[in-house]
C-alpha cells in the first residue's frame, strides 16, 4: 500500500516536473501588442494563439533544447531557442513589422494604376472596357481621369500640356513605336492594342519611374495577361466588321490568336459623313499571344500584331476653285514583343524583353506619292530585388534603335541609337513613408547627346486611409521624326516635373487631388519661310490643379466618378513668335462617368459626360497668333451592355447622344480672298454621333464564360 | 541462424516502428478532431484565427497530411466572410489559397481540395462581382467541375457547384432548373456519402438545404 501510494506520487511529481510552462507576451517594436500570434515549438503540436492583448501560456512536455517559433500576419516569424526545464520560462518576443504591399505607403503622385487583381486601385482594368464613349479604346477610358486633355480630334492622350507624343505606351516594359491606328484626317484614331490583353494598366501622368525613358509628359505601362487558364473561342460579329478568337489552355501554357476585320464602309453608306470618302477605312489585323511557364519560376511571353489598313478620300479646297484631291493611305503595322522574367533567388528576379516596331505608310496625294517608314527595336535586360527588407532595388539596361525614312522628291532619314542605363531604389522607412530615388542616364548616338535624368518621390501615409506624396523628375525625348528627318543634330527635348499629390481611399470610395508644375526646355524652334533653322530655342510650362472622386458605395448599383482638371499652360516652341497656349490644350477639362447596374434586365447602362473649354487656334487674319478660340466641347455618350446568356453579351454605344456640333478649330486657306481674308473651314468631328452594335458569344467548356472583361 | 537473428531484430525494430507511427496518427487523430470540432463552432475572427493557428501548428509537424492545410483554408474563407473591409477579405482568400495550393501539392486527385478552391474563387466573385465576375465566375465553375469528377459522391463539390450554378441563373435570370437538380443531388448524397477518412469534412449540409429551399 505505501509502495503503491509513493509509486503514484512520484508519478505525479514526475508528471509535474516534465511539463514547462512558457508564458510571455508577443509585441510590435515599438512596444504595442500583436494580437493572435500563433507561438508554437517547432516540429511539435505544441503550442498556442496570443490572445488580444499579445499575451501567451501554455505547457508543454518537451525537454531539452526546445526551439520556439513565433509567427503573425504582417511580421517576420521569430525563433527563439531555449532549454525546457520543467519550470515556467517567460518570454518576451518583439516582432519586425514586414513592409507588405497591401498595407504600405505608394507612390501615387502622377500615377494611375489600374489591375483587377488588387483593390488598392482607383481605376480597374474592366473599367477601360464599360466606359462610355470610350468604345473600348484604352486612351478613350484615360481621357475620363484628370490630367488629360480633351483633343477630339486625335484620340490620342495628351497630358498636362503636353502633344500626343508626348505619352508614351510600353507593353511589359517595352516600348511601342507607333501604338495607334492610323485614321482620316481629323478623325480620332483608336489605340492599335485592345484593352482585354491586359491584365494591369498604369496610367502616369508624370514623376514616373526611371524604368521608362523618351516621354516628356506620360508613360501608359500596360501588362499583359499571365497564362490564360481557360481554353476558349471568343466570336464578335460588329457593326463595323467581326472577329474571331480562340485561346487554347494548357497546363504550363496558352495560346491565343486572333483576327480582326473592320470595315466600316456599310456604316458610313447609312450614317452620313463630313469626310468626302472614295475608299473608307478596312483594316485586317491579327494578334497572337504565346505564354509558356519555363521551370519553377520563369514566364516566357510572345506577342505579335500585325495589321494593314487602306483608305483614300477626297480632299476638298478651302475656297473651293480648285479640284478636289485623292489621298490615299496604305499603312503596314508590326509589333513583336517577346518577354522573359524568371526568379533568381530569394531575393531577386530578372526581366528580359524585346519589341520590334515596324510600320510604313505609303501615301498618294494627287498621283504624287511620298512614304514614310519607321523599324525600331528595343532590347531591355532589369534586375529588381531586395538588399534589405526595406530597401528594394532595381537596375537595368537597355537600347532603343530606330531606322527611319521619308521619301518624296527628296530622301530624308536618319538611324538613331539610344543606350540608357537606370537605377532605382525604394527605401521604406515604416510601412508609412517610402523614398523612391532614380537616376537614369541616356547616350543619343544621332545627336551624340548625354543625358542624366534624376527622378525621386516620396510617399507618407498621413492615415490608415489617406497619404500625401511628392514626386520629382526630369524627362528627356528625341525630337519629333518630323522634325528630326530635317535636321538630325537637334538635341533632345526636356521637361521637369513637381507633383504634389494627397489621396484618401476607402472600399469603395477614392478622392484625390494633386497639383503640378512643369518645365518644358529645348523645344523644336523654326522661323516660317524657305529657311527654318531648326533649333532647340523653344521653351514653356505647364501647372495646374485636378480633382478626382470615385463612388461605388453611396448610391445602390451605381458607380461613377469625376474629374477635373484646370490647366494653365504657355509654350514659345515651333514657329511661335511669342509665348501662347498652343491649340491642344483646353483650360477646364470636366467627366462625369456613371455605371448603372439594372438586375431585372441583365444590363449595365453607362453614361459619360465630357466637357472642355475652349482651345485656341491660330487666326491667320489676326495680329496675334493663336488667338482664336473654339466653342467649348461636350460630349454626351451612352452604352447599354446586355447579358441575355452567360455566353452572350450584347453590346450597343452611342457618343454624342445630342448630336452637339463641336468645333476642334479651323483651317485656312493659304492665300487671301478678294477682300483680303483669309478664307476658314472648322474642324469637326466626321459624323456627329457614332454608333456601334455588338454581338459577343464565348464558347467554352464553362458556360459561365463571357466576354465581358474583353469588352 | 544469424539471418534469422537479423531478421527478427528487423522485424522488432519494424513493429517498434509501426507501434510508433500508431501512436503518432492517434495523436494526430484526436488532436485534428478536436480542431475540427472547435473549428465548426467558431463564432469569432478570433475563434477563427486561434483554430487555424492550432492546424498551422499540426500542418509544421504533419508535413504530408493535407487535412490541417485545408482546414487552414476552409477556416480563412470563413474569416474572409465574417470581414467587413474588402481589402481584408481579400487578404483572407489569398491565405486561404495559399494553404489550398500547399495541401494540393500533397493530394493532387483530392475532391475536397478543388472543392475548396473553388469556394475560394466564388468567394472573389462575391467581393467585386463586375470586375471579378468574368474572371472568377469561369474559374470556380472549372474547380467545381474538377471536383466533382474526381469523386462524384462527394456532396460538398456538388453543394459548391449548385450554389455557382444559381448565383449565375440569378444573374442571368435564366433558369435555376439545373442548379436545384445539383442542389438537391447534393442533399442525396449529404446522407448516403460516407468518406473512409476519419478526418474528412462534413460541412455544407445547410448550404445546400438552404438553396433547395428557394427552388420550391
Amino acid at each position: 500500500m505505501r509502495l503503491l501510494f509513493t509509486t503514484f506520487f512520484l508519478m505525479i511529481t514526475l508528471t509535474a516536473w516534465s511539463q514547462t510552462e512558457i508564458s510571455g507576451s508577443v509585441k510590435k517594436e515599438n512596444g504595442e501588442p500583436i494580437p493572435f500570434a500563433n507561438v508554437l515549438i517547432e516540429n511539435t503540436y505544441d503550442g498556442t494563439t496570443a490572445d488580444e492583448s499579445g499575451k501567451f501560456k501554455f505547457q508543454t512536455e518537451e525537454k531539452d533544447s526546445v526551439t520556439i517559433l513565433v509567427r503573425a500576419l504582417g511580421f517576420y516569424e521569430r525563433r527563439l531557442s531555449m532549454i525546457a526545464k520543467g519550470r515556467s520560462i517567460s518570454i518576451e518576443v518583439s516582432l519586425r513589422e514586414q513592409v507588405n504591399e497591401l498595407s504600405a505607403v505608394t507612390i501615387s503622385a502622377g500615377a494611375f494604376v489600374a489591375s483587377d487583381e488588387s483593390r488598392r486601385t482607383v481605376f480597374r482594368a474592366v473599367d477601360i472596357a464599360t466606359t462610355a464613349g470610350a468604345t473600348a479604346d484604352i486612351a478613350g477610358a484615360l481621357n475620363t481621369l484628370p490630367g488629360t486633355q480633351k483633343v477630339g480630334e486625335s484620340g490620342r492622350l495628351f497630358v498636362r500640356g503636353g502633344e500626343g507624343n508626348e505619352t508614351r505606351t510600353f507593353i511589359d516594359g517595352m516600348v511601342v513605336l507607333d501604338a495607334y491606328s492610323p485614321s482620316g484626317p481629323n478623325a480620332p484614331s483608336r489605340g492599335r492594342f485592345l484593352p482585354f490583353m491586359f491584365k494591369g494598366t498604369s496610367f502616369s501622368t508624370g514623376g514616373y519611374s526611371a524604368e521608362f525613358g523618351q516621354a516628356l509628359s506620360s508613360a501608359l505601362v500596360l501588362d499583359s495577361k499571365d497564362n490564360s487558364e481557360l481554353t476558349r473561342t471568343d466570336i464578335g460579329l460588329l457593326s463595323v466588321g467581326a472577329d474571331v478568337t480562340h485561346t487554347q489552355a494548357w497546363k504550363s501554357g496558352s495560346a491565343a490568336a486572333k483576327v480582326q476585320y473592320t470595315d466600316i464602309r456599310p456604316y458610313i453608306d447609312a450614317v452620313e459623313q463630313n469626310i468626302d470618302w472614295k475608299k473608307a477605312p478596312v483594316s485586317i489585323q491579327g494578334i497572337a499571344a504565346f505564354r509558356q511557364k519555363v521551370g519553377k519560376t520563369g514566364m516566357l511571353k510572345l506577342f505579335g500584331n500585325f495589321n494593314e489598313s487602306d483608305f483614300s478620300l477626297y480632299n476638298h479646297d478651302i475656297d473651293g476653285q480648285r479640284e478636289k484631291q485623292l489621298y490615299r493611305l496604305n499603312n503596314k503595322y508590326e509589333y513583336i514583343n517577346a518577354s522573359y522574367k524568371s526568379v533568381l533567388n530569394q531575393n531577386w528576379i530578372v526581366k528580359g524583353g524585346f519589341s520590334y516596331t515596324g510600320t510604313r505608310n505609303d501615301n498618294t496625294l494627287d498621283n504624287v506619292s511620298y512614304n514614310e517608314a519607321e523599324h525600331g527595336t528595343h532590347s531591355k535586360l532589369v534586375f529588381e530585388g531586395s538588399i534589405t527588407d526595406r530597401v528594394e532595388l532595381k537596375a537595368g539596361a537597355e537600347a532603343i534603335a530606330r531606322i527611319y525614312s521619308f521619301k518624296s522628291d527628296a530622301d530624308n532619314a536618319f538611324d538613331e541609337t539610344i543606350g540608357a542605363a537606370f537605377v532605382e531604389a525604394d527605401l521604406y522607412a515604416s510601412n508609412n513613408f517610402v523614398t523612391r530615388a532614380g537616376l537614369r542616364s541616356e547616350f543619343n548616338s544621332l545627336n551624340g547627346d548625354a543625358t542624366l535624368d534624376p527622378r525621386l518621390s516620396f510617399a507618407y501615409k498621413t492615415g490608415s486611409s489617406s497619404q500625401v506624396s511628392f514626386a520629382y523628375g526630369t524627362f528627356t525625348q528625341s525630337v519629333k521624326n518630323e522634325w528630326l528627318r530635317y535636321n538630325t543634330e537637334l538635341a533632345s527635348e526636356k521637361a521637369q516635373h513637381f507633383i504634389l499629390n494627397y489621396q484618401r481611399t476607402s472600399d469603395r470610395k477614392t478622392f484625390r487631388v494633386e497639383s503640378y508644375y512643369k518645365i518644358y526646355d529645348d523645344l523644336i524652334k523654326f522661323n516660317n519661310g524657305p529657311d527654318p533653322s531648326f533649333n532647340n530655342g523653344g521653351y514653356g510650362y505647364a501647372r495646374g490643379l485636378e480633382f478626382f472622386w470615385r463612388d461605388s458605395e453611396s448610391i445602390k448599383n451605381t458607380d461613377y466618378w469625376l474629374s477635373y482638371s484646370f490647366l494653365d499652360t504657355k509654350r514659345n516652341y515651333l514657329n511661335f513668335d511669342e509665348s501662347l497656349t498652343p491649340v491642344f490644350s483646353s483650360a477646364h477639362n470636366f467627366s462625369a462617368v456613371g455605371k448603372y447596374f439594372i438586375r431585372e434586365i441583365n444590363s449595365q447602362l453607362g453614361v459619360t459626360y465630357s466637357f472642355a473649354s475652349g482651345r485656341p487656334f491660330n487666326n491667320p487674319n489676326l495680329a496675334r497668333m493663336n488667338a482664336g478660340r473654339t466653342p467649348a466641347y461636350h460630349d454626351l455618350s451612352f452604352n447599354w451592355s446586355y447579358l441575355p446568356k452567360p455566353y452572350l453579351i450584347v453590346y450597343l454605344s452611342c457618343t454624342n447622344l445630342t448630336g452637339r456640333d463641336n468645333i476642334f478649330g479651323y483651317e485656312y486657306s493659304d492665300n487671301r480672298n478678294e477682300s483680303g481674308v483669309f478664307n476658314s473651314r472648322a474642324i469637326r468631328q466626321p459624323a456627329p454621333r457614332f454608333i456601334f452594335i455588338g454581338i459577343f458569344i464565348t464558347l467554352s467548356k464553362e458556360k459561365s464564360v463571357n466576354q465581358l472583361p474583353t469588352l | 541462424m544469424k539471418t534469422l537473428q537479423c531478421t527478427f531484430i528487423a522485424l522488432f525494430f519494424c513493429s517498434v516502428n509501426l507501434l510508433a507511427n500508431e501512436v503518432n496518427d492517434e495523436k494526430y487523430l484526436s488532436t485534428m478532431q478536436k480542431n475540427i470540432d472547435v473549428l465548426y463552432d467558431a463564432k469569432t475572427l478570433a475563434d477563427y484565427q486561434t483554430v487555424i493557428n492550432a492546424f498551422e501548428r499540426i500542418a509544421g509537424v504533419e508535413t504530408k497530411k493535407w487535412e490541417p492545410l485545408y482546414y487552414a483554408a476552409f477556416g480563412y474563407i470563413m474569416m474572409s466572410d465574417m470581414e467587413t473591409s474588402l481589402v481584408k477579405k481579400d487578404e483572407y482568400l489569398d491565405l486561404a489559397i495559399i494553404a489550398n495550393d500547399k495541401a494540393k501539392a500533397l493530394a493532387p486527385a483530392e475532391s475536397e481540395l478543388l472543392a475548396i478552391e473553388g469556394f475560394i474563387h466564388m468567394m472573389r466573385v462575391a467581393i467585386d462581382p463586375a470586375s471579378r465576375g468574368p474572371k472568377f465566375a469561369g474559374l470556380s465553375m472549372q474547380s467545381l467541375q474538377k471536383a466533382v469528377e474526381l469523386n462524384n459522391e462527394n456532396p460538398r463539390a456538388l453543394a459548391l457547384l449548385a450554389q455557382m450554378q444559381y448565383g449565375t441563373a440569378q444573374f442571368f435570370g435564366s433558369s435555376t432548373e439545373e442548379a436545384c437538380k445539383t442542389g438537391s443531388l447534393a442533399i442525396v448524397k449529404f446522407e448516403t456519402y460516407k468518406s473512409e477518412n476519419p478526418l474528412a469534412p462534413v460541412w455544407g449540409k445547410k448550404m445546400a438545404e438552404g438553396l433547395t429551399k428557394n427552388c420550391q
